[in-house]
């Protein structure tokens, strides 16, 4: 008997009603941004929020779907567009911040390294998020357009899933070099990995990354407090926390 | 629709099955007739690609694969190849991936047979290698049928490991699975379907062809 009321206990207890903490889907890329200017967020404003992490590709398909997220902070501009036009958002999608390239490697120092090195001997892969679905992927492609280098070091290209993937790559020198955010480069989990430099920025379309506030009924009670984060995300003090993490 | 993901996907799942094919006989006959110790690890170290994530051995091979690392190292400086990134890479990590599915139905299927078929030919005079080859493998041809198949479409499935060390090169390493999921994160899915409906169909024709067979085979057992 008390083995039966412990499990209902469980049972009840797993049973919680839908918890009104704010939900942000965050793209792979601002997630270590995200961590601090959610603990900033929470002293301000005294209210818990949980962040889940994914590509934008996979977040914008699960919100598509009916995913419980409140505000969806993407990696560009394209994806909370496109959730926007499927009437899914409470306003048009806004840019947070511009992100910035840099070439990563783990063993050339930062004299040499510079997209020349890419073709030489030394190089044997490099490693480029994938432009189809990965805004600093597109970036590379047009940095290395741009410097003609394309054609002679297409061989070299391999493409990691999401900016994380292209890291892990590059900091286990399985390509000698690769293409990555800033934001991920400062990281506290890739600090002082390799060596890295930061790509002219004339070389490559500005890297827009949007949030969407996403659509709320009248009474949901995580109403106000999503409003209150997308505020925040555009504060000054957001800015500064973005700029710290390589942004402009 | 590009058909090379999926031509790649039924080369790599070819190749990998007639490797496996050729080094699981000897470990599937070792697993069901021999007498040693330590039995129990040899068999937990075949089965642990069932219940591994796929994750685990992607990431493992990653760095082993990897220059930085000395396995990736030494192959390198040996035969100056580098197993990250490369078909060849692939092929290696299917056939671990995979290992369980060839080496246990083959070893079911040896010991089932019947312990008298074994000994009759050996009091017949003909040695191990013969009696293997002529005897016991014949007589288990659904077994190896049912090994190869499943072996294949593992393969054909793969998708964890692949997207760990495969780099999504284009012809190398872009297989279906992963061309699929490219399409789906870039919100093409009708790209997407169309692959997937082809793997569907492929999968269903190929386990349809492998029971009606290995019905037609067993009735044939049964009947005689």
């Amino acid at each position: 008997m008390r083995w039966l009321s412990l499990l209902l206990f469980l049972f009840f207890a797993g049973c919680d009603k839908p918890s009104d903490k704010i939900i942000i889907a965050t793209a792979a890329n601002v997630q270590y941004v995200m961590k601090e200017i959610q603990q900033e967020f929470e002293k301000e404003s005294g209210k818990k929020i949980q962040i889940v992490v994914g590509s934008s590709g996979k977040l914008t398909t699960q919100i598509r779907e009916g995913a419980p997220f409140d505000v969806f902070v993407s990696a560009d501009v394209k994806y909370p567009q496109e959730i926007f036009e499927k009437g899914g958002g409470a306003e048009k999608p806004k840019v947070y911040a511009l992100g910035t390239l840099v070439l990563w490697s783990k063993d050339i120092a930062e004299n040499d390294l510079t997209t020349d090195v890419l073709t030489t001997e030394k190089v044997k892969k490099i490693a480029v998020p994938n432009p189809k679905v990965a805004p600093y992927g597109e970036a590379a492609i047009q940095v290395l357009a741009a410097k003609n280098l394309l054609k002679t070091i297409e061989k070299k290209l391999v493409y990691g899933e999401s900016i994380a993937q292209t890291a892990q790559y590059i900091t286990s020198g399985s390509a000698e070099a690769g293409f990555n955010a800033l934001s991920i480069v400062l990281s506290d989990e890739m600090k002082g990995k390799g060596h890295y430099v930061i790509i002219d920025s004339t070389l490559y379309k500005p890297i827009q990354q949007a949030a969407i506030l996403l659509k709320h009924s009248d009474d949901s009670p995580k109403k106000a407090g999503s409003e209150a984060f997308y505020q925040f995300l555009y504060s000054q003090k957001a800015k500064a926390i973005f700029r710290k993490y390589g942004y402009k | 629709m590009d058909f090379q993901p999926l031509l790649l996907t039924f080369k790599l799942a070819t190749i990998t099955s007639l490797i496996l094919l050729v080094v699981s006989l000897p470990i599937a006959y070792w697993l069901a007739f021999a007498k040693f110790k330590g039995r129990g690890v040899v068999e937990a170290i075949i089965g642990m690609p069932l219940v591994l994530p796929p994750s685990v051995i992607g990431f493992y091979l990653l760095l082993a694969f990897s220059p930085s690392y000395w396995f990736g190292n030494f192959i390198e400086s040996i035969f100056g190849l580098r197993l990250v990134f490369s078909f060849s890479g692939l092929v290696i990590a299917s056939v671990l991936y995979s290992l369980p599915f060839m080496v246990y139905p083959i070893r079911a299927g040896l010991q089932s047979l019947p312990a008298s078929l074994r000994e009759a030919s050996y009091t017949l005079g003909k040695n191990e290698w013969d009696t293997f080859f002529k005897v016991l493998l014949p007589n288990c041809k659904p077994a190896l049928l049912t090994a190869f198949v499943l072996t294949f479409a593992h393969t054909v499935g793969e998708f964890g490991v692949v997207l760990m060390i495969g780099g999504n090169i284009p012809g190398v390493t872009k297989v279906a699975s992963v061309a699929i999921y490219n399409e789906v994160e870039a919100l093409n899915y009708p790209a997407a379907n169309q692959y997937a409906m082809v793997l569907f169909a492929v999968t269903f024709l190929i386990l349809l062809v492998v029971y009606s067979v290995n019905n037609s085979l067993l009735r044939v057992r049964q009947s005689s």
